[in-house]
């Protein structure tokens, strides 16, 4: 009795549509085995339409995690085991030829055969998280642009090396983020595309920019809440910055104003001037807080008044016996990850004030959990009495 | 690195796969080790026209019913390309390329959770496979 070749009309169609009061014989297919290279993958609804038009991408290297993007988030891939004997029965038209079967020697059986290829082991599930973007900063760090780029850039881009230098495409290929997410994430990092190439522009260089702007402000009676775009760069450019870097300046420091004609205007923002040189202050690490303040002040442009409270997630104050002193301690510095950020932060202070670990705090997203979900999870909250600030330590 | 789930399906027509479940394992007599090929599992069986289904493996019955899945499940497979095209492929250094290409979409599952019933008194291992060969399940799988 030898055994008979399956027939191609059974699969799965012929299991899920199996008549009422008919059977149909379930066996392993002649190719059963494990086919590791089978995989599957359990996706919501809504994903679907993304993954036929082929716009889903796994990304990671191999000492990563990987993660799952479509076009806007990103999803934790994991791997959920079972006990129990799935068995998977291929559709029919997809059945793998079997070679024996193709020999018409062998005679086909008269009734439906479901076969079974694989028994699966489990399936990978997916969660939505953050991005993780924390590494887009190390790559662009490490070849930011710099003043001695400028000279370069007018000797007609030399093909020198290119090393630490990161292509939209590259960028791609590294970061376990959606195409989406990576925008915002060059954006907030104030990342420019120059020559092709996604980059940081170094600190005293975009302020070398800002103060020759500045400059050029008071010399032509511009007014810091409405400069003309076309004015701004021609000068600039004049002053030997490329009209690139120039307006990456102003992008920086400043916010288009919709003037309709044509005509692009800017508004220099008073907090991102401010800050900047806040920083530019405390570049020598920390100060007591009357001279940090009076330094501050002279440096800022006239028409601007710095504020305290715009150094929110830059510097922290703290008590030295009868003196208060600032340094800077930025946010932007801080890992994206909620139980990393969370860690270092108790390290820099065992406790905290609720006010003064909001700036800290705020820019944490998880997908499905709030602020203070995360405050819960990650901190332990007293409160001395109902009306008292809330203090938060370490759980 | 990354890697493009790829699609020729076309809009919303990848072949349906068909998942059958069973709690533990199906384990396979002595005799049968190694040449599973074409070898009967069990007979499927909708005795009613509701989604009721029995699995008839050897000796035990097993009840169950089809159930759709809460989200559907993917079926990929994954294809390593080893051409020549993987000298020009720098950004993997030496891995070599591979595709994640969609073959099914699986939306139902036939469940079996209970425990089998015995169809007849004998001692016989908890779950039995019987050869696929002609006649010889005959009068144990019809029901």
């Amino acid at each position: 009795m030898e055994p008979c070749t399956p027939s191609v009309s059974g699969g799965a169609e012929a299991v899920l549509a199996l008549q009422e009061n008919s059977s149909i014989s379930v066996a392993y297919h002649p190719l059963y085995g494990p086919h590791d290279d089978l995989i599957l993958l359990e996706l919501d609804e809504k994903l679907l339409d993304d993954v036929i038009h082929q716009r889903v991408f796994l990304r990671g290297h191999p000492d990563e995690n990987a993660v799952l993007c479509t076009q806007s988030k990103t999803y934790a891939v994991k791997f959920v085991g079972t006990s129990n004997s799935v068995l998977l029965i291929p559709s029919s038209n997809q059945v793998p030829e079997d070679e024996a079967s193709q020999d018409g020697n062998q005679k086909k059986c008269d009734h439906d055969v479901a076969s079974v290829i694989k028994s699966a082991p489990g399936h990978l599930e997916l969660v939505e998280i953050a991005p993780k973007l924390d590494k887009l900063k190390l790559l662009l760090s490490e070849n930011p642009y710099k003043l001695e780029d400028v000279s370069a850039m007018e000797m007609e881009e030399i093909e020198t090396e290119k090393i630490g230098l990161y292509r939209w495409h590259d960028l791609v290929n590294e970061m376990q983020a959606s195409e989406e997410e990576l925008k915002s994430g060059l954006k907030a990092l104030s990342a420019v595309e120059i020559g092709g190439y996604w980059r940081l522009v170094d600190e005293s260089c975009i302020g070398m920019i800002l103060k020759m702007l500045l400059h050029n402000s008071v010399l032509n009676d511009w007014m810091l809440s409405a400069l003309d775009e076309d004015e701004v760069l021609h000068v600039l450019e004049a002053d030997g910055f490329p009209r690139m870097i120039a307006h990456h300046c102003l992008s920086v420091f400043g916010d288009k104003v919709d003037k309709g004609e044509g005509r692009c205007v800017w508004r220099l923002n008073e907090r991102r001037v401010c800050v900047h040189y806040a920083r530019d202050v405390l570049r020598e690490g920390k100060m007591r807080i009357d001279n940090f303040i009076d330094e501050w002040k002279k440096r800022v442009p006239e028409e601007m008044v710095a504020n305290f409270h715009m150094l929110d997630g830059e510097v922290l104050k703290e008590k030295l016996g009868v003196e208060t002193w600032v340094r800077p301690f930025r946010v932007s510095s801080l890992p994206s990850d909620p139980s990393e950020r969370f860690s270092i932060l108790f390290k820099e202070r065992p406790k905290w004030d609720g006010r003064d670990l909001e700036p800290y705090i705020r820019d944490l997203s998880v997908p499905g959990l709030s602020l203070e979900g995360l405050l819960l999870k990650f901190t332990r909250r007293v409160q001395s009495s109902p009306e008292a600030e809330p203090v938060f330590s370490a759980r | 690195m990354q890697i493009q789930l790829k699609c020729s399906c076309g809009d919303g027509s990848c072949p349906e796969w068909a998942i059958v479940e069973l709690q533990g394992v199906v384990e396979v007599q002595q005799s049968f080790q190694g040449q599973l090929q074409n070898l009967e599992i069990g007979k499927l069986c909708r005795p009613s026209s509701q989604e009721v289904y029995t699995f008839t493996v050897g000796y035990h019955e097993l009840t169950g019913s089809k159930v759709p899945l809460k989200k559907p499940f993917l079926v990929l497979k994954k294809v390593k390309l080893m051409d020549a095209e993987q000298s020009s492929n720098t950004d993997s250094a030496n891995s070599p390329k591979v595709e994640l290409e969609v073959v099914g979409i699986i939306r139902h599952r036939i469940l079996f959770k209970t425990r089998p019933k015995a169809l007849i008194s004998r001692p016989e291992p908890v779950v039995k496979a019987t050869a696929h060969a002609s006649g010889s399940i005959a009068s144990n799988s019809s029901q």
